[in-house]
């Protein structure tokens, strides 16, 4: 599937499978993980991430398409996890297959940028129980 | 006789009202968008820094401005700034 959102891990091998195909001489994969906090205090042991799913899966489907139609990409792959993710965690892949490596960093680039300016994703800091002033209620279920 | 509006808060919106759906009472002849907001603000003032950043979905449709109606039956969604990735 070249676009998915998902509670389950994204597996890189699965994405650069989906994007193979005959006469693409470059595949660009970008993984982005969950960081520590930046001040490195410790304080954040995981992100929440949420979405509103219907229409951050059409905004998938629309940055997929443009992709093909005027970035010339001839495979795409937009996989966004979602839910309680530890740091280190894997929570976005996004994949481009071409004919030549530079049009493929040019796209996987673009498509990673607009990913996060364009899709209703969000992210929330867990913090570690000792630094947390209050609870937080949890996303909606199923959006 | 008025059913709900349900209000999906997501992130800081979903910090600043303690919820993340809102069930809200709705009249008969519906409310505006702009009232439904000051209500909002009204009960959950931390709402206001948010909602003047956040874009506005109505039954999965981006607000363009925050006009027009809501009625019962209705899902409205504050959208905070995106924060994927």
């Amino acid at each position: 599937m070249s676009v998915k959102l998902t509670e389950k891990s994204l597996s890189v091998s699965r994405a650069y499978d989906e994007l193979e195909g005959p006469g693409l001489g470059g595949i660009v994969l970008f993984v982005g993980r969950v960081r520590p906090d930046r001040k490195g205090l410790q304080r954040v042991e995981a992100l929440l991430y949420e979405a509103h799913r219907p229409l951050a899966l059409a905004a998938f489907r629309k940055l997929e398409r443009d992709a093909r139609q005027r970035l010339g990409a001839s495979r795409v792959v937009i996989w966004h996890r979602l839910g309680r993710l530890p740091v280190g965690t894997a929570s976005v892949i996004i994949g481009v297959a071409m004919a030549h490596r530079e049009a493929a960093f040019a796209a996987c680039r673009a498509l990673i940028d607009r990913l996060k300016r364009e899709v209703p994703l969000w992210k929330v800091d867990q913090v570690r129980p000792e630094h947390r002033r209050r609870k937080l209620p949890s996303p909606s279920a199923g959006r | 006789m008025g059913g709900t509006i349900r209000i999906l808060c997501f992130a800081m919106a979903r910090e600043a009202t303690g919820h993340a759906l809102l069930e809200w009472p709705a009249p008969s002849e519906g409310v505006s968008v702009r009232d439904l907001l000051q209500q909002l603000c009204e009960k959950y003032p931390r709402l206001l820094p948010v909602l003047r950043v956040s874009r506005l979905v109505r039954n999965d449709r981006y607000l363009g401005k925050a006009t027009g109606r809501l009625r019962a039956g209705d899902e409205f969604a504050i959208h905070p700034p995106y924060s994927g990735g």
